[in-house]
């Protein structure tokens, strides 16, 4: 018998990310490596052992042995209770068949029994693919207040910024009266952060419903959500102030990794807790020259760095430039090499005098200027040219001549 | 003999009384060493990777620190069904300062261990190595005991070493006391032994009963009655017995070879693991030839230096051949030369600390300079 949990939280981590490219081609997009130790998981994940939430169920689906192996017993995140904690949970074959999760509200639609286990009053629904620190002890406390069937965080996003987003018009006490998915002409800036607060007996009712259905896509956003308004669910929105980022796409994940060498930005390290690999402090030479980075445990710089982010056991050669760009763990960046605006994955050599990435001052036509990907486990030879926005598939090996 | 018939048994106190300053708070086990580790992580890392699977360590005083760093050993993959850390306080309230009584005082212990086999060891010394060719050699040579020693200069805080004259196949001839230390390389044996825990016992009580408590004499005279051997580590390894041998070893940690050997990564050494953040270098920083761990952010200028975990170094300090400790602030334009800083020290803006090579200063645990 389980003792009652009255919060259980489900994230969403079965997604491909396939906007990542190679950088999600053998792992899930929550296990994504960000910020120098972190994966982009451990920022829910965190966020709920820091909000009192024990039980916490992900459902893993697209390349999980990554994500499973990290997240483990949960000892990291303090998840690893004797009667809750965190569990991965995959598609599973049953009695009556078995299925892939055909859409996020399927995925929690097949784990129905997972959550009853808890007999919560509540049930928190969250994304992998997003950067922020979040008390949702507070949230809930508005949908307490509110007597709401479910709340939707949102966020005040620029209004030219505001039809990448699904807006939710509500009424002047937050109440929810229109979805709006990514409007031409948006009449609110509230954007949806992808968490939601449900109280269980309704959600319950309405995946059940939503299953039955045979022409939905069974999907939170398309679905069921706007069945719940339909109904006349008391539906609110719970206004956020602070950090927030998907990083769902090459640029934003650049972006939020940059953001945490920006002074100005909110965002805050403290209490994001990972899983630590066992390397000793890192070195700086004597030729080294690190100016605003971020360097993690074991890493050996001997070159340049600026505004760059190293992850764990990164070696960076003499006289290597590294400027603007995320170089994950274990990778090497050789003698000479020049590497900018660019994000390496793990275990990637960069060869002597290689360049990977461009300034963007030094590209023409700026249309053609982005974020250069180097994929995992590759090997860029000896003064191979890899330019800007280009895209390097992982375990493969790229030589001058190539080029 | 398989590693899983050894039980580890680490003295915690190991020469305390040589680095008054460090250990005024903590016994020798935990002082911060290396930026991110505690003097013991390298002995429980060691017998954890060459498969032991229980550790007892002996506690004399101030462990508080100790067992909050190893806790219940699970950094050290010792807290499983069969494998456990235990901390071995003074029984019966009782402390001694001779290894014969401290021993026999831990006899239901050892006894109680279900392993054949005993390996003590110092909780000093400084070196990634693997048991099991202790094991085996000791295997193949029928020994009774075997003494694990390094060939080298001896320490300066070691007052009358034991060195070892050994034959070409590692038996021990003869075991001297050295009366004077010099620039001479010896055998010298620093307290890791390989026995028999039955044989150990009954040394042990036919010693206390004969009321002889001096373990080098013991040892001495072990030649005589069984088989002894000895081994030598031959790969890097550092004995702490003084504050100056704790600046060098810090400073060792520069050298690229001795950072390959000691943090193999076959053979990793493992510590309590804190929730720090990557270190921050802000656009005023300029860092060479240091050891830097998590959590740090240096605005300043940081020369032949190991920050430990969550040091601050503010615009304008100039840090050099310094050893800080964790969560310590550095305020803006300072100026540090050859300072051992240890834990939670504020060093206010503006001040200036000059030591020496030869002579580091200690500014202690907490002050505010």
């Amino acid at each position: 018998m389980f003792p009652k949990q009255e919060v259980v939280a489900m994230l969403l981590a079965g997604g491909q990310g396939s906007r990542l490219g190679v950088l999600t081609k053998k792992l899930a997009k929550p296990a994504v490596p960000f910020g120098g130790k972190y994966r982009i998981i451990d920022f829910p994940l965190s966020n709920c052992v820091n909000s009192g939430i024990e039980a916490v169920g992900i459902l893993t689906q697209y390349q999980p042995l990554v994500l499973n192996e990290y997240i483990g017993n949960g000892q990291p995140w303090d998840l690893d209770g004797m009667h809750s904690g965190v569990n991965c949970l995959s598609p599973y074959q049953a009695v009556d068949g078995a299925d892939w999760y055909s859409g996020t509200a399927n995925a929690i639609y097949q784990n129905i029994n997972y959550i009853d286990r808890y007999d919560p009053e509540y049930v928190v629904i969250l994304s992998g693919d997003h950067i922020y620190k979040m008390d949702y002890n507070k949230m809930l406390e508005f949908h307490k207040e509110k007597g709401a069937a479910c709340t939707i965080a949102v966020i005040d996003v620029p209004l030219d910024e505001a039809s990448r987003f699904g807006i939710l018009n509500t009424y002047e006490d937050g109440r929810i009266y229109e979805f709006d998915e990514k409007p031409e002409h948006p009449k609110s800036t509230n954007a949806s952060m992808g968490i939601y607060i449900f109280s269980w007996k309704e959600l319950k009712k309405y995946l059940v419903e939503d299953e039955a259905k045979g022409n939905s896509s069974h999907d939170f956003g398309k679905d069921v959500l706007p069945a719940m308004l339909d109904a006349g669910e008391k539906m609110f929105a719970y206004p956020f102030e602070g950090y927030w980022k998907d990083v769902g796409t090459i640029d934003s994940l650049w972006e939020a990794n940059m953001d945490l060498l920006d002074p100005n930005v909110t965002l805050d390290l403290k209490d994001i807790y990972s899983r630590n690999p066992m390397m000793p402090p890192h070195y700086v030479s004597s030729d080294a020259s690190i100016q605003n980075s971020l360097v993690a445990d074991g890493c050996n710089v001997y070159g340049n760095l600026e505004f760059s982010i190293l992850f764990a056991g990164v070696t960076i050669g003499k006289n290597a430039t590294v400027n603007s760009s995320i170089i994950m763990p274990g990778a090497v960046i050789e003698e000479g090499a020049v590497v900018q605006y660019a994000i390496v994955a793990e275990n990637t050599v960069v060869g002597k005098n290689a360049v990977v990435g461009e300034k963007p001052e030094d590209v023409t036509d700026r249309d053609n200027w982005g974020i250069t990907v180097i994929g995992a486990n590759t090997v860029i030879g000896e003064n191979a040219v890899i330019k800007a926005k280009e895209m390097i598939e992982s375990d493969t090996e790229v030589t001058a001549n190539e080029k | 003999m398989r590693s899983n018939n050894v039980l580890g048994f680490i003295f915690a106190g190991t020469l305390d009384e040589k680095i008054p300053e460090l250990s005024a708070s903590r016994t020798m086990a935990s002082v911060p060493i290396g930026g991110k580790y505690r003097l013991i992580d390298f002995v429980l890392s060691n017998m954890s990777n060459s498969g032991i699977n229980n550790v007892g360590i002996v506690a004399k005083s101030n462990f508080l620190s100790l067992m909050d760093h190893v806790g219940s050993g699970s950094a050290y993959d010792l807290s499983k069904r069969r494998s456990n850390l235990t901390i071995l306080p003074p029984y019966g309230g009782k402390t001694f300062s001779n290894y014969v009584e401290t021993i026999y005082n831990m006899h239901g212990y050892i006894e109680n261990s279900r392993e054949e086999y005993i390996l003590i060891s110092p909780s000093n010394v400084v070196t990634n190595f693997d048991y099991n060719s202790v094991f085996d050699f000791h295997s193949k040579n029928n020994a009774d005991i075997t003494l694990i020693y390094k060939h080298g200069v001896v320490p300066s805080g070691y007052d009358r070493p034991l060195t070892l004259d050994v034959d070409e196949n590692g038996k021990v001839k003869q075991v001297f006391i050295k009366l004077e230390t010099g620039d001479d390389k010896v055998n010298q044996f620093y307290g890791s032994v390989l026995i028999k825990k039955d044989l150990l016992m009954e040394e042990i009580r036919n010693s206390l009963s004969l009321n002889q408590l001096d373990v080098k004499r013991i040892i001495q005279k072990s030649i005589d009655k069984y088989n002894v051997y000895a081994y030598e580590n031959t790969g890097y390894s550092a004995a702490i017995s003084s504050i100056n041998d704790y600046f060098e070893f810090n400073m060792d940690l520069m050298k690229k070879e001795v950072r390959d050997e000691l943090f193999n990564p076959k053979r990793p050494i493992y510590t309590k693991v804190r929730d720090d953040a990557p270190s921050k270098y802000g656009l005023t920083s300029s860092v060479k030839n240091s050891i830097i761990a998590q959590g740090c952010v240096i605005d300043g200028e940081v020369e032949n230096c190991v920050l430990s975990k969550g040091v601050y170094i503010g615009e304008g300090a100039k840090i050099s051949n310094c050893i800080v400790m964790q969560d310590t602030k550095i305020g803006c334009n300072t100026n540090l030369n050859y300072v051992i800083i240890d834990k939670d020290v504020t060093i206010k803006d503006g001040r200036s600390l000059m030591g020496f090579d030869s002579y580091p200063i200690y500014i202690a645990k907490k002050s505010v300079v």
